[in-house]
This record gives C-alpha cells, structure tokens and sequence, in this order.
C-alpha cells in the first residue's frame, strides 16, 4: 500500500473510530440503565464494537490500539458470557476504558506516542472493577483479528460505488460559513442587478424569466447552505448525559436524565455556542436543585430525580428547555444574596427577584462545590445566550423544580421580515412576530393604566410609536399603520409610518464595535448599498414598556407632588369617557361626581358644592351649551369654572361655547391624561 | 522615531493616527442611523458588503459633536474596522518627534505638523470601552474575576 493510500485509509478510519467511539459511550450508559436481564444485547452491541474498532485499527497498522482494544475485549467476553454482571463500578471503570481507547486513537492518528501509562491506569482500572480472573491471553495473536475486519472492508467495496457515495465528507467549519456568506453575498447581487436593469434599461427584472429563474435557484441555494451548517441537538446531548451521570455520582444523587426533541436542527454555530451553557445548566441542577435521594424522600417524592432537556423549533427559533424535579430556586436565598450584593429588592416580586439570579456573581448555593458554582455563575450562561442572539428564561415552583429555557434563533443568517418605515427610515421585523398589521384609521383606541391601547381578539393590547420606542424624531404626516408583533410574553402594536413589504434578509451581527442593542437583532446590506436594520421585537416590547412605566411613574409623582384637590363634576352620556375621565381625575386627587345629561348635573349643583364642571356638548336632555348658559344664568352657581369637552372641533363651535360661558374648551380628538389634567390645573387652583 | 500616520483635523484641532491603522478613506458613507445606540455612534455604513460602525470623532475625544458625516477615516481596530468622521480630506505625514504630552483621554502625545501640532490618538483604547469587549472587561473588573 502506498503511504498516500495508508493516509487515506488512516482518515477513514478517523472518521469510523469517531463515530463507533459515540456509540460506545452511549451503550455503556446504556448498559448501566438496562434490567440485568436485558442487557445482553447491549453488552453484544459493546463487544462488537470493540471488537470491529480492533480489527480496523489492525488493518490501519495501529498495533497499540489494536492490542489495547484487545485486553478490552476480554473483560467484555465475561460480561458477555454472563459470568460477570455490570455493576456501577464495572459501568464506570469500562467509560474510562472507552475514553482512553479514544484518546488512544487520536493519538495514533496525530502520529503521537501512546502513552502506555494511561492504557496500564484503564486496564487496571478494568481489572480491578471486574475482580480477579485466569490471566487473559493479550497476546493473542492480533493477525487472528485483523482478517474479518479487513474482509469488511473489502466487502464494503464489493458491494459497490453506493456504500461511499452515501458517505460522509468532513468539511472544516470555516469553508461552509465562507460558502453561506458568498451564497448571500450572491443574492444580495442578484437583487442589485435587478435594480440596475430597471434604472438604466428600464426593464422590470422581475419579469424576465431568466431573471426569475436564478432568484429561485439562488433562493435554494441559500437554503441548501444555509442547511448545510445545521446539526441536531444530539450532537451536545450524549455529553451532557455523561455529564449528568458522572456529576450525580459524585454527589451521590440518583438521576435520570431524559432528553427529548434531540432531532431537532439549528445552526451549529449556534449551538457549539450553548454547548457550554447547557453543561453549566446541566451540572447546576444536579448540584443546587436536585436534593439527595434521602432529601427526596423526606419530602414524599421518588428517590430518582429526573433530569430532562427538551428541545423543540418554534419559528424561527429553538426553544432548549432543562428541567429538573428538584426544591427549585431558593428565593430567599437569592434576596439575601442581593441585600448583600447592595441590590434595592423592595417591591420586586418573585419572579423579578428569580431573574436576579442571571446577575453577575450569584450563586445559591450554601457551599461553593466542584461541579458548579465556582467562578462561573448564570450571568455567564446569559452572555454566552446573548451572544448568540438568544435568551435565557427561568421559571420555578419551590419543592416541585425548576425549568431553565434557552431560546435562540435556529441560525443567525437568513430571516424572512416584513419591512417597514418609521422616522423616515426603513427597519425590517422578522415575520414570524409579526402578527398582523391594521391602518391607523380603522383602529380604535383605548386607554387604560395610562397607556394607549387597542383591541384584539377581545384581549388588550398595549400600543406604542415605534418612532418613540426607538428614540428617533417621527416624520409620520399621515394616518400610519399598526404593526401587532409577538413578544415572549404578550403583543404589542406599533405604529409605523407605512408598510415596505416583506422579504428574506441576510442579517448580519452588528460589528463588535457597537454594544448590544435590545432593539435591533442584526443588520443586512440592501440591494441599493444602504444598510438595513433587522429589528428585535421582544426587545422593542421590552424597550417600549419600560418606557411607559416610566411615564406612568411620571404623572403619579407630578400627581403626589401637587397634592391636588377640587370638588368636580363629570357630565356626559357615555359611559366609557365619563368613567375614564372619572378614572384619571380621582387618581389625580380630586374629588369626582358624574352626571349623564344637564338636567342630571343641575340636579347634582343644586345639592353640593363643585369648583368645576367638565362637560360634553351633545347630550340627550340638556346639551353642554345649555347646561353652561344655566350655570351662567344661575346667581350662586356664576363663578363656578366649567370645561367644555367635545368631538365638534370647528371655530364656531368653540365660540358658541365661549359665547355660552365656559371657561375652556378640549377636543376629545387631541385628549390624553396629561391634556386634561392640564387643562383642570388651568382653572382649578392647585394648593400645594 | 519617525511614524508615518494620517493626520486629520476635528473642527479646527488636528489630530493623528499611525498610518498602519488606516484602511481607506470614504467620502459620504451615509450611515444608517442605530436607535438607541449611546451619542458616539452616527450609525452604520455598508463598506463593500461590510457593517461598518461610524463614530462622531469629537464625541470619542470628548470634544464635542460633528454634524457633518461627510468623510470618515475607516481604521482598523482590535473589534474590526470602525469609521472616524472628521472635518475636511485627511493627509498623510511622517511624524518626527513628539513635541509635548496630551491630555484627552486616548491619545499618546502631541506631535509638530507643518502647519501646527497634531495629537496622535490611541484608536483602540478610544474605541474599546464603548463597545461589547470593553463592557465586559469593566464587568471582569469589578467582580474581580
């Protein structure tokens, strides 16, 4: 054989050994959950393994390996036969086996000595766990295995081309992502030529065929490649259940570690970025959450705790979700922790206080151990979540568990957006938030817990200008459009100057210059060499109710600073604007009765004292105008202020009300909390 | 030692930075605004296909603020290339000598140009502590990590 043919060979088996050493790892656990009685199987699966792996290495001319897996072989034999069961010990010091039969290959294949001390430390790891035996005959001749494996190979062969183009071809990482951003680049030039066929030619690319025709090819294209990059979850879940496994046994736990949805895809990328946190979140379970098996017990549960990751796609996202059957989060823990820390825990409730736990530096645990909890805390799970444009969620139930949520997008490049405009500039908002979008005018807007809100499936939903939101000046002249997006939790709709259209963006992360921004998810280069903003819209709703709790917080200091007080009346026949006003006025301090019509408001003025009437002016009965010339006309009632409230918005409307008497005028149109408040400040006196 | 840089003026103050930094010079990169992004930040530019972030150079030395975003000096820095607005077309100088010490922050000392003095500015100790890395390495800070 030639040495290039030898190398080649050497690569395969690489790659071979790579696989079969997972699948060995995986049925050793196996082993040590299975019955004793049905364990056979999955001690004839180890062997064969092994013993395949052996032949293999033999063919390769890796002798060391080839003797090592030998010896393994051996000890499997007796499980095999029976004479000797799979205990813990036996399961554990065979996980050590296989790990050093691995690092054993790599070293080979690196072209490394093997370091024989390590193979002799597993081997008598091996023999001591299995007990004393007859001596096993190593030297056997390793020849008398090497034929089946290599009639393997060639049989392989024999059966023809199928077997290796079906194979696997390794690519490094960094040739794929260079393929997905020329892919995009690709594209994104494709849509530029189609601007300039229309710009100089006049031709409307997107009636050519030809033109059409590439758009479709390089749409799948991009999706191939995007596709390309994608591994399931499986890939990180067998480590992590080593994990679990060798992390309860050292704090002697008993768990069982479930994992669900493992054929779910994303971006790999993404997902070597979780890896670390999924094992952090893994190891914190079992350390702080999970209690012993006595623990459990005392409290009426089963001694067996339960360990679950669960991973599903929703959208464009993937939701990693561990769980775990533990004490759950020990919230007084936690405030202490941030008492100490110099963290103002008055008025947070629960979960405000749970999320704390995601700052820097937090660990609940009363003794700082060797599986978590050392160095590393949450706030490091979170940046590494962030950094992959995801983000992390906990919610717990004292003595019934804990549930750890990763959500982040499958991959962080193609996004299919609706685009809209605001302050004058175009952002894009990844479609699969976006509820649905409803014109301004059509809209009816609501106001309650000061803030605007509008209807929507008979559930309120919180309105804000995206313009505010994003802190840009509005340009918007016209009637806009509400945009409804989902948020984690709750919707929010967004007033946007217009609607753009919708398209697939190739988003790229903001440069590493610029600071994380909750608002904005990435940015793509558009066709005509402008950028566009991909938007984030559970950031937005953040961003947005931030805001307006602060302006809430506004007006209630305004409204304790001033200390208002006044005697009002409310008159006006719908019920809705009579409450609301009612509503804003008694939490601005003053004192507030209501009246449907005139003739009901006189009666009120004949038997109390008021400072102020706020009327309507078209009322059933007694409209506004009248009931102000009443008031004017009546001796004891001429110097009380009256506040004309109307739809009627015309020039001669407001002088028939000023003709009529009143002191002042709003247009319910232009009415918000702080118009009215102002407009009353005006004519009431405010004492301090 | 003589350091070949690119020197280019704020207002009416010049100011320099080592010519190996510099990538190119772009006139009306016209950037795309960033909501929410703290004052530095005049947006973002694309530069054949790259996102490239723009600063308000005055800003950065806290000197005041440019209106005009007319032309930017993309430089290289540790987190990738970053655009400099500055007033007028910059050009490039061997600097001899520094002739005097510097007080803004960012900046290494003051060097004599024919027409006057220039302050050679540090990019990177001037950009990194607004962005991701050197949030995080205040954060390192403090925890004492």
């Amino acid at each position: 054989m030639s040495v290039k043919g030898l190398e080649r060979l050497r690569t395969l088996f690489a790659q071979e050994a790579e696989q079969r050493l997972a699948r060995l790892g995986q049925l050793v656990l196996e082993l040590e959950r299975s019955e004793v009685g049905d364990s056979a199987d999955v001690i004839a699966e180890v062997f064969r393994e092994v013993h395949t792996l052996k032949g293999s290495a033999a063919v390769v001319g890796f002798a060391d390996v080839g003797r090592y897996a030998h010896a393994v072989e051996d000890k499997l034999g007796q499980l095999r036969s029976g004479s000797v069961i799979p205990t813990a010990a036996i399961v554990d010091a065979l996980l050590v086996a296989v790990d050093r039969l691995g690092s054993m290959i790599w070293e080979s294949v690196g072209g490394h000595d093997v370091d024989e001390n390590a193979n002799s430390a597993a081997l008598g790891g091996l023999d001591a766990a299995f007990g004393p035996t007859e001596a096993t005959e190593a030297t056997e001749a390793i020849v008398d295995a090497a034929p089946p494996a290599v009639a393997s190979l060639r049989a392989g062969r024999g059966t023809g081309g199928t077997r290796e183009s079906s194979g696997t071809v390794m690519v490094p990482v960094e040739r794929l992502d260079e393929l997905v951003r020329m892919v995009g680049e690709a594209a994104a030039g494709h849509l530029r030529v189609g601007r300039v066929l229309a710009e100089r030619i006049g031709v409307e690319a997107a009636n050519l065929a030809e033109f059409s025709e590439l758009s479709r090819v390089l749409n799948d294209l991009q999706d191939r490649a995007m596709r390309t990059r994608m591994v399931p979850v499986s890939t990180i879940t067998d480590s992590l259940q080593r994990a679990v496994r060798d992390a309860a046994r050292n704090l002697g736990k008993d768990v069982r570690w479930e994992a669900h949805g493992e054929n779910t895809e994303l971006d790999r990328g993404v997902l070597h970025q979780l890896s670390d946190s999924l094992l952090h979140l893994v190891r914190n379970a079992i350390d702080h959450g999970i209690d012993t098996p006595e623990q459990r017990a005392a409290a009426g549960k089963p001694r067996e705790a339960v360990l679950r990751l669960h991973a599903m796609q929703l959208g464009s996202e993937v939701i990693i979700a561990v769980s775990d059957d533990g004490g759950g989060v020990n919230l007084e823990r936690v405030r202490e922790q941030a008492v100490r820390r110099g963290i103002d825990v008055e008025g947070l409730n629960d979960d405000e206080i749970l999320q704390l736990i995601f700052r820097s530096g937090f660990s609940t645990a009363k003794f700082v151990s060797d599986i978590s909890g050392r160095g590393v805390s949450l706030d490091a799970v979170r940046s590494s979540v962030d950094a992959a444009r995801g983000r992390v969620e906990v919610r717990s139930t004292p003595g019934v568990g804990s549930e750890f949520r990763i959500i982040v997008p499958i991959t962080l490049a193609v996004l299919r957006c609706l685009l809209v405009e605001a302050a004058g500039q175009r952002f894009a908002l990844p479609l699969h938030r976006v509820a649905l979008a409803q014109a301004e005018e059509t809209t009816t807007l609501l106001h309650a817990e000061g803030r605007q809100m509008i209807q929507l499936d008979g559930l309120p939903v919180p309105v804000s200008d995206l313009a505010d939101v994003l802190g840009l000046p509005s340009t918007r002249t016209g009637p806009g459009t509400y945009v409804i997006v989902n948020g984690t939790v709750g919707r929010q709709a967004f007033l946007v100057d217009g609607l753009v259209g919708q398209r697939d963006v190739v988003v790229k992360g903001l440069s590493a210059l610029v600071p994380r921004l909750e608002v904005v998810a990435g940015a793509s280069v558009e066709p005509d060499g402008s950028i566009l903003l991909v938007l984030d819209p559970p950031g937005l709703i953040e961003r947005s109710r931030r805001d307006s709790m602060r302006s809430v917080d506004d007006v209630g200091t305004a409204t304790d600073q001033r200390r208002r007080s006044g005697r009002l009346l409310v008159v006006d026949d719908a019920l809705t604007v009579r409450e609301l006003q009612r509503t804003i006025l008694e939490r601005a301090g003053f004192d507030v009765k209501v009246a449907g019509d005139g003739i009901e408001a006189l009666a009120h003025l004949d038997n109390e004292e008021f400072d102020l009437v706020l009327t309507d002016v078209e009322m059933p009965r007694m409209d506004g105008f009248a009931l102000t010339e009443h008031i004017r006309a009546h001796p004891s009632l001429s110097n009380l202020a009256v506040l004309i409230l109307t739809s009627l918005a015309s020039d001669t409307d407001r002088r028939r009300g000023m003709d009529a008497g009143a002191d002042g005028y709003i247009v319910k149109s232009a009415f918000d909390e702080r118009s009215l408040l102002a407009a009353v400040d005006r004519l009431v006196g405010t004492p301090v | 030692m003589p350091t070949p840089a690119v020197v280019f003026r704020i207002g009416h103050d010049q100011y320099a930075v080592a010519a190996n930094t510099v990538r190119e010079v772009v006139s009306d990169p016209r950037p795309t605004r960033l909501p929410t992004a703290p004052a530095v930040f005049l947006g973002a530019f694309n530069l054949r296909g790259e996102v490239v972030p723009m600063f308000d150079t005055a800003a950065l030395l806290g000197i005041g603020k440019l209106t005009d975003t007319s032309i930017a000096v993309v430089v290289n820095t540790a987190a990738g290339p970053a655009g400099l607005v500055v007033s007028g077309l910059p050009k490039v100088v061997v600097l001899e000598d520094e002739v005097g010490p510097s007080e803004l922050r960012g900046t290494f000392g003051a060097y004599s140009v024919d027409d006057g003095i220039a302050v050679l500015v540090d990019m990177d100790a001037l950009l990194l502590p607004h962005t991701n890395l050197g949030a995080s390495a205040a954060t390192d800070g403090l925890v004492g990590r």
